[in-house]
């Protein structure tokens, strides 16, 4: 009760959920990222993407503040994310959540237990309402029940990344970042999670932040694309406006490219 | 920060969740309303379930013939929310209502429906067992480990025997390169720890014998009680103990992460056996190197005895030598010396196998490297204290 949807109010109305402004990433004498913005919208998929090494997982922790920032500041939910008190921060971590790359799911925990993970730390929930709750998250990612019991290195790639983001949506968080859902999957696997994270955030009504490389899913589920070349954000569209006018050359090699044709033709 | 300025005004207009009960006639039958409000979200549900029971009881009494969730007034809803409501639906319609939603937001409604479609088929817990078939269940089990266990490492021994038979055969095949690094490693880089260890525990076995034997006036045998332990056990068992931490899981976690990055896959494919080009050399590494280090281990334990009988005995060190030359004899020294490439295969091989036995995760592969140091020490031991009843069995 004590977060909610509080501040949400107090957000004024189509203000960006998460603004970047200015961010500047060094590690030692080499710049990731440089005087970065970028906005995300309320309720969008919105997708990043980039060269490889070119510092798109890096934003994604720098936003989610894993990693300190040089110069800039991060904005969620209207608040300075740079400025705030560890507490306000544990309030805020229940508004999100985050699917790494493998899952990240704990080795030591059951799938079941995994998912309860957040809820047992941010909520008092009695246990039978929690294994209920965890359930259905696990079913709503398309996971089997048989599943629950099992530990993560006992599941594939995909299904681990499917608990993964069971886990992530546990505390039915505003906004989910995903850093690369679809890298390692089959073809048929990604493009089904590609529908899930589409489904999913059209039932929760979710904001969802997703690095990527899968020109599949960004034609599929994201209705923005933010380019991110050289440290900054170079353009954001629709993938579609990306395609058509491209104006860059990394642009215009990863869109307008014979794999980017066959992405395009498959939607 | 404006932001939190607002929050607080806001804080008193937004509900708590509720669900509250209407009763209105409709032909003659009682159609109830049940209206939430506030915000139904994962914070919340804990205080709500406990609504529900009372909500049932009532309706019950009431005689109702319909029921309606009216939803207008909820806030917001997630999917714990909308879990709660499903709930509170499905008791109704277990006890005979037919629950409808009303005036829900779209997106509430999109919500309701999918929960709705979920089958909520909860897993029967695990049978409970109880602690005593537990408990036996436990020892059946680690029995069973035990049994595999010295089933596999015979069988490993097995496979090391032929293919280091092979390799006799044919003597080019062996891999100098890599049995020289790991004699390195496992040999010259250990000499100043187990020095270090066998001077320090060679001085205490020393002060303690002193200290002990003084009330029997006998303090002057500690040189004797010493100088038979050290050859005998002491440097045998501290460096086999020492090279087992050392090397023994240094062994498990190089081959354990070959293991898991499938290059051991990629050798077997690529015409390599994986039991000749890394086993062998390291346990024959082992070999070489496991009785060089415990015959520098006893001489320092013998050392440390030296230092600490000019505190303890007062005896000075010529004198110390020249009693040790006349207790530490050829026949002590051999069999101390004659455990060390039995150890050395113990440990070597135990550190291989379980190296060979990780699977895919990390979580595996640390606790292979754990079983590993403990199988190999706890084998070691065993196979110590064999040596020594069958030793003082012949009179060596």
């Amino acid at each position: 009760m004590q977060n909610g949807s509080d501040t949400q109010i107090a957000k004024s109305q189509g203000d960006p959920i998460i603004r970047v402004r200015g961010l500047t990433k060094r590690y030692g004498a080499h710049t990731v990222l440089e005087n970065l913005d970028l906005d995300v919208e309320e309720g969008e998929i919105l997708g990043v993407v980039g060269a490889s090494g070119g510092g798109k997982s890096v934003l994604l922790r720098c936003i989610i503040g894993l990693e300190n920032i040089q110069a800039g500041r991060v904005e969620i939910f209207g608040r300075d994310m740079t400025a705030m008190s560890d507490k306000a921060r544990f309030e805020i971590d229940t508004r999100w959540g985050v699917l790494f790359q493998d899952g990240a799911l704990f080795g030591g925990l059951t799938v079941l237990q995994n998912i309860q993970v957040p809820m047992r730390e941010h909520l008092k929930l009695p246990q039978p309402i929690a294994d209920e709750l965890a359930h259905l998250k696990l079913s709503m990612v398309g996971l089997a029940p048989e599943a629950a019991g099992k530990y993560p290195s006992e599941l594939s790639g995909g299904m681990r990344k499917r608990a993964g983001l069971a886990r992530a949506l546990a505390l039915d968080p505003e906004i989910v970042f995903l850093d690369e859902p679809t890298s390692g999957l089959d073809p048929i696997g990604a493009a089904a999670f590609d529908r899930l994270i589409r489904r999913l955030q059209r039932t929760l009504g979710l904001t969802v932040y997703m690095v990527t490389h899968d020109l599949d899913s960004i034609f599929a589920v994201c209705d923005r694309v933010a380019v991110l070349d050289g440290g900054r954000i170079v353009r954001t569209g629709t993938p579609d406006e990306l395609r058509r006018s491209p104006d860059h050359p990394w642009i215009e090699s990863y869109f307008c490219g014979e794999r980017a044709r066959a992405a395009m033709a498959a939607t | 920060m404006a932001g939190m300025s607002a929050t607080s005004s806001e804080m008193a207009m937004t509900g708590t969740p509720s669900l509250r009960l209407e009763r209105h006639e409709e032909g003659g039958s009682a159609i109830f309303s049940v209206i939430a409000s506030g915000r139904w979200t994962v914070h919340d549900v804990a205080a709500l379930a406990g609504q529900l029971d009372g909500l049932l009881a009532e309706l019950k009494s009431g005689r109702a013939a319909g029921v309606e969730i009216n939803l207008s007034h909820v806030e917001r809803l997630d999917t714990a929310g909308a879990w709660l409501l499903e709930q509170a639906a499905e008791l109704f319609r277990s006890s005979g209502l037919k629950p409808s939603y009303v005036d829900g937001r779209e997106e509430f409604m999109i919500l309701l429906s999918e929960i709705q479609s979920r089958s909520l088929a909860v897993q029967p817990e695990d049978r409970k067992i109880g602690a005593i078939t537990g408990l036996l269940a436990d020892v059946g089990r680690t029995t069973r480990g035990i049994l595999d266990d010295m089933a596999s490492i015979t069988g490993f021994l097995g496979a090391l025997t032929v293919t280091f038979g092979r390799v006799l055969m044919q003597p080019w095949r062996f891999r100098w390169t890599s049995f020289i690094h790991h004699i390195e490693h496992t040999g010259l880089r250990a000499v100043p720890i187990v020095c270090l260890i066998c001077l320090f525990i060679g001085a205490v076995i020393m002060q303690q014998g002193a200290i002990h034997l003084r009330s029997y006036g006998a303090s002057n045998f500690s040189v004797n009680l010493l100088g038979v332990l050290s050859l005998r056990e002491i440097g045998v068992l501290l460096t086999a103990i020492m090279v087992a931490g050392r090397s023994g899981s240094a062994f498990t976690a190089a081959i354990g992460s070959m293991k898991m990055r499938e290059e051991i896959d990629a050798m077997r494919t690529l015409g390599l056996d994986p039991m000749e080009v890394l086993v062998v050399p390291r346990v024959l590494a082992l070999m070489v190197v496991l009785p060089i280090l415990t015959f520098i281990g006893s001489i320092m334990c013998l050392i440390g005895g030296g230092i600490a009988a000019g505190y303890y005995l007062g005896l000075d060190w010529t004198a110390y030598w020249d009693r040790m030359q006349d207790i530490a004899s050829v026949k002590h020294f051999m069999a101390g010396m004659l455990k060390t490439p039995f150890a050395a295969v113990v440990i070597g091989i135990v550190g291989c196998l379980e190296g060979m036995k990780v699977g895919g995760s990390a979580e595996s592969l640390g606790s292979h490297v754990t079983s590993s140091v403990v199988k190999a020490i706890f084998i070691v031991i065993i196979l110590d204290a064999i040596f020594a009843m069958f030793l003082s069995e012949v009179g060596i």
